[in-house]
């Protein structure tokens, strides 16, 4: 009796399995893009272009570039330096931003690369006054518009920044949607290369896999896809992170990183929509800073967490692989880290 | 064609080699029925399917080389759906949309079809390993010897899982007849 029901119960159901083809061809997709992964390691954000670029807006522009980076002013760091980047999104209806795109770029002492380290924004950390809640809400409370809001959004998301991963926040910007979008332009377009597909559910326009030049306009409608994404917000992470290699190397080609005037011309096109925060830092040391570490290819990563659903459905730090990361990440130590975990790397191109 | 063994000289190299492309060719749609079987769910079983046969795909060498690669592979498959919490694909599962997780409700509004979906729903509160027992008897028809190789366990636990889940589910119509 049971026993067939069991049987009928299970026939029934074969109706429910999905057409073969489109799952086909997600496996064929997916399979490239991780032979693609094995093969590179490099990457950067379009954000810390923008924050490249803020700072150096109004470094001196008496200084010939190559006196910048020969000689470092006395009060040049010498040690590892991590600049907060963050994309908002489109201000509410209640004027309330949220933080989607949060990235860590770490400078390490010896100047050799960017590391891009993304922090997923439904990673659950305390905030203060709002207890646990998901990274991207910590902007949310006091930003509400203008600019002097988007920098106290800043300012609350860098001390939660700053306290789950035990590091100093040497410096930050955030970048709006429209600022993005100035600023892709204002370089000319920005080349982004695409492991797979993707569709925006809100224009229906069609980004194929591989690599393609992007203006303003695509960019940001690139960089707000998540659904259909396999791995969802934090695949759209990753597509930040490409984007601002793509921007990184485009301004850096340009000579822009070394080009104060150049530099000058595109945060005035870029405009209100870009905070900056250079903290105790001199422009010029933070200018001869990236100039040397984007020589070499961003390494693209991604704060190790997995799936939670207590107390709310979100990303909780991975237990494995979390504490050996900030370790590396607190002590310099992020070369050792990557070589040891290169399937945590994220392909940038 | 998968289910045989595959020819392998002394030596160790391939004499027929299935490609990965007449696998799938084959394999795919059956999977994905035994996924659905599995999981309840079509979008859970295309995530488990797509998740095992990219790691299929990319090890396809090794795979090809066991004796029967269609019961090595619904091995893996079989294990992830097992072990779900721990492996990647659920979570991707979890936040593609807003969660809403539960075993879908049948499409079929009328009384009689949703009286016999009962045992479908009823599946859904199986442990998964019981489950899984159940859709490799009753829906694969395997014996109990393959059950046990695909799960990684001795026949008797096999055998006890599925007297276990038959239990349970007794216990579901006696509930409902009382």
């Amino acid at each position: 009796m049971i026993e067939d029901d069991l049987r009928a119960a299970f026939a029934r159901h074969e109706s429910l399995a999905p057409p073969a083809g489109p799952v086909r061809a997600a496996i064929d997709q997916t399979v490239v893009r991780r032979r693609r992964r094995l093969r590179l390691a490099g990457t950067a954000m379009a954000v810390v272009a923008a924050a490249l670029t803020g700072f150096t807006a109004i470094a001196p522009q008496h200084r010939e570039a190559g006196t910048l980076l020969a000689e470092p002013t006395a009060s040049a760091p010498t040690g590892a330096l991590n600049v907060l980047l963050l994309g908002v999104d489109a201000a509410g209806p209640d004027e309330s931003r949220r933080a989607d795109s949060i990235l860590l770029v770490h400078v390490p002492a010896d100047r050799s690369r960017l590391y891009l380290v993304s922090l997923p924004r439904d990673l659950l950390v305390p905030i203060p006054g709002q207890g646990t809640d998901k990274l991207n809400k910590s902007f949310t409370s006091s930003a509400t518009s203008g600019n002097g809001d988007l920098t106290r959004g800043y300012d609350r998301t860098r001390q939660v920044v700053a306290q789950l991963t035990g590091v100093r926040i040497d410096a930050g910007a955030v970048l709006t949607y429209r600022a993005a979008r100035d600023l892709t332009d204002a370089v000319g377009g920005v080349p982004v290369c695409l492991p797979a597909p993707v569709r925006s559910v809100h224009t229906d326009r069609r980004f194929p896999a591989g690599c393609q030049q992007l203006g303003g306009g695509e960019v940001v409608d690139l960089l707000r896809q998540r659904y259909g994404l396999r791995d969802a917000a934090r695949d759209r992470d990753r597509n930040a992170e490409r984007y601002a290699a793509g921007l990184l190397r485009q301004i850096h080609e340009r000579g822009g990183l070394t080009d104060p005037v150049l530099f000058s011309k595109l945060i005035g096109q870029v405009g209100s929509g870009l905070v900056t925060d250079t903290g105790d830092l001199s422009l010029p040391s933070l200018v001869s800073m990236a100039g040397q570490a984007a020589d070499a290819e961003p390494v693209g990563l991604g704060l190790p967490v997995r799936y939670v659903d207590k107390p709310t459905i979100g990303f909780g730090l991975d237990p494995a692989l979390a504490p050996g990361f900030l370790d590396a990440l607190r002590n310099d130590r992020l070369g050792e880290w990557t070589e040891a975990h290169p399937d945590q790397v994220n392909t940038l191109r | 064609m998968f289910g045989r063994p595959g020819s392998v000289n002394k030596a160790g190299h391939r004499e027929v080699q299935v490609t990965y492309e007449e696998f799938a060719d084959a394999r795919l749609g059956a999977l994905l029925r035994y996924a659905v079987m599995l999981t309840g769910d079509p979008h859970q079983a295309q995530d488990l399917v797509q998740e095992t046969m990219v790691r299929v795909q990319l090890n396809w060498r090794r795979v090809a080389r066991t004796d029967a690669p269609e019961r090595y592979v619904r091995r893996m498959l079989t294990n992830q759906y097992v072990d779900w919490r721990r492996g990647s694909w659920a979570r991707r599962v979890l936040l593609r949309s807003d969660p809403d997780e539960a075993v879908p409700a049948p499409t079929d509004h009328a009384q009689s079809a949703v009286d016999r979906d009962q045992v479908w729903s009823w599946l859904s509160r199986l442990p998964r390993r019981q489950r899984a027992t159940l859709v490799l008897r009753y829906y694969e028809d395997l014996p109990d010897a393959e059950i046990a190789e695909i799960l990684g366990c001795a026949v008797g636990t096999v055998r006890s899982c599925i007297s276990r889940a038959l239990a349970t589910l007794r216990a579901e119509y006696v509930e409902v007849c009382s």
